[in-house]
């Protein structure tokens, strides 16, 4: 179910065409190779119920962790406990736990861009109260052992690119962002947050290097290289407007779930009334992103039945799912 | 037993977070923190030695050895000065800082903006060879470069001085502080942090202008709700660089999460007791 016809593709921004036509020459992942299997859990709040049907969402993906490592790695940004703007503790908790029923040795990474402090961000996040002995499972990605990565088909300008040594060495990384618009990239999801695992710590506050080495071509190339992960994105409450640290909150009630990260945030593009194929990292990481979007095989709540319009700034209104 | 001595790996070098790997920027810290102290040799010996083999041969100081390429925490390095460091290596060090500036103002950019009619930037200090400059590594840069001032005659660290300094005050943001160098995004503006705040103010200790005292004001305010040790500790370094703590400041309230957060509220503290190891 991809949410969009025929006629919407055909009508779809030249750019995104032009770009969709580069398929094939750089790095890119087939997006038709297998069905994406992406779940839409409806979720109106943060309750209770979210532990039972987290693992009941990962039992649908089969997922085989037993004894393997398991890397969450959570969206922070701000002290801002108010403001919608870091991934909820409880959702991460909750995925610590179904991971946890299912074998795995669990850890908690995250190197946000623009605040050095992580452990007491998570703390003005409430990871601390929500998460029991949450300083002994959480590493920060920015101040951690780093390994380099070389890139092989790269798309932006970079050869190689130091990496958080959990987040290369774990057997699977969970990417658990915050559903938000991005005033650089439009829309800021489980691909984006893998930006987290680039070590502040040799790059900067903010990682510079990825500015200039072309956002969504470093987005496209982290996702080539960080293959072995999952996506749980937290979209019961997003952010929508000029994000993704000053929007607003925004209410869609759904957490996104898959083993495919392009396929679940075209998913989530859609949820949130953007045009995924209208979204540059999308488009250079899959190619083709109509063929991705008829590739996810969705279960849950129809998209349709949960999309919600995210107020985009004005510099981003061409993304606008018509 | 003392936490920074604690913490020491046992290669010389310290860790962010006890147990870990052993990177530049919380061993300098360590060691400014442990000299100003005074006390303590036989670690402090172990750390330079340390920092010594860490220095790469272009004559800055690599983020932590695996990492093949000199960067910001080179003028962290910088500040323990010449009779820690060994004069050549000091010397190699600050000539590697000198060299360094923002992509943004590199030739081809400087190009870039003519043709695009965008506004020039004076040059800062980027965190990585190639990128633009940001608050904190010119901030940081600076004060490297005003102790190397004063150690000898050095016209050029002068000149930069006064550029980064033009940097700085460029790249306030409209409530007064910094934030990482990102004063607006896509014409929204955006909010100061304390700890860039606190750092960009001590390396424009000497200098004053409405937007330095400005600063103070919005430093001061922030004083009672920092949410983390690193930001309480920089901005009382640049508030006592100006003159501005006020004197009935409450003690620091955040415990410090790492290991250079230990030692950046130590020399905060004996910068309170009249002895600012930044400014030495």
């Amino acid at each position: 179910m991809s949410g969009l016809n025929r006629r919407e593709f055909l009508t779809g921004s030249v750019a995104g065409l032009a770009l969709a036509g580069c398929s094939g020459c750089c790095g890119r992942r087939p997006a038709a190779s297998r069905e994406a299997l992406v779940s839409v859990l409806r979720r109106p709040d943060y309750g209770q119920e979210l532990y039972g049907e987290l693992r009941r969402v990962l039992a649908e993906h089969r997922l085989h962790v037993r004894g393997k490592r398991v890397l969450l790695k959570p969206n922070l940004v701000e002290f801002e406990p108010d403001s919608p703007i870091n991934t909820n503790p409880l959702l991460v908790h909750a995925a610590l736990e179904a991971f946890r029923e299912l074998g795995a040795e669990v850890m908690i990474g995250e190197g946000p861009g623009h605040r050095r402090n992580t452990l007491d961000m998570a703390e003005a996040a409430g990871y601390f109260e929500t998460i029991p002995r949450f300083e002994e499972l959480f590493t920060d990605l920015n101040l951690d052992r780093v390994t380099e990565v070389r890139l092989a088909r790269p798309h932006s300008r970079l050869k190689s690119i130091y990496l958080a040594q959990p987040a290369v060495s774990c057997d699977l990384l969970v990417s658990m962002p915050k559903m938000k618009t991005h005033h650089w990239v439009g829309a800021t999801l489980s691909m984006k947050n893998l930006f987290g695992t680039v070590p502040g710590g040799v790059y900067g506050w903010p990682k510079n290097i990825l500015h200039w080495a072309g956002i969504p071509a470093c987005i496209a190339d982290l996702y080539q290289i960080l293959p072995r992960h999952f996506a749980i994105v937290d979209g019961i409450v997003g952010m929508e407007g000029n994000g993704p640290i000053q929007g607003r909150p925004k209410r869609s009630g759904v957490v996104v779930s898959g083993r495919d990260l392009a396929a679940v945030d075209a998913s989530c593009c859609q949820i949130m009334s953007i045009d995924p194929r209208r979204i540059e990292y999308l488009t250079l990481a899959v190619g083709d992103v109509e063929e991705l979007v008829s590739s996810i095989h969705q279960i849950g709540e129809s998209v349709k039945s949960v999309r919600t319009r995210f107020d985009l700034l004005p510099e981003w209104s061409g993304i606008r799912l018509s | 037993m003392d936490s920074l001595l604690v913490s020491q790996n046992t290669d010389g070098g310290w860790p962010y977070q006890r147990g870990g790997p052993s990177w530049t920027e919380p061993t300098a810290y360590a060691l400014l923190a442990l000299m100003a102290q005074g006390s303590v040799v036989e670690p402090v010996e172990r750390g330079l030695r340390w920092l010594n083999a860490a220095q790469r041969p272009d004559g800055g100081w690599p983020p932590q050895p695996a990492v093949r390429q000199s960067a910001w925490v080179t003028a962290v390095a910088a500040l323990l000065g010449p009779a820690a460091l060994g004069r050549d290596a000091y010397r190699r060090g600050i000539a590697w800082i000198e060299q360094q500036t923002g992509e943004e103002t590199s030739f081809l950019s400087r190009v870039r903006q003519f043709l695009t009619g965008d506004s020039r930037t004076d040059p800062g200090w980027p965190w990585f060879p190639g990128n633009s400059a940001w608050v904190t590594p010119t901030a940081l840069s600076m004060l490297a470069l005003r102790k190397a001032a004063r150690c000898a005659d050095a016209p050029q660290a002068r000149a930069r001085l006064d550029l980064g300094a033009a940097y700085l005050l460029a790249h306030a943001c409209s409530d007064g502080g910094w934030n990482h160098g990102a004063a607006r995004a896509l014409d929204y503006d955006a909010r100061s942090y304390p700890e860039t705040t606190g750092v960009a103010l001590l390396a424009l200790s000497g200098k004053d202008s409405p937007r330095i005292r400005r600063a103070c004001k919005w430093a001061r305010a922030q004083l009672s709700e920092c949410r983390t040790s690193e930001a309480e500790s920089w901005l009382r370094l640049g508030l006592l660089a100006h003159g501005q703590l006020p004197p009935n400041t409450p003690l620091p309230a955040r415990t410090p999460r790492t290991i250079q957060n230990t030692a950046l509220a130590r020399l905060a503290s004996a910068a309170a007791a009249g002895r600012n190891p930044f400014l030495e």
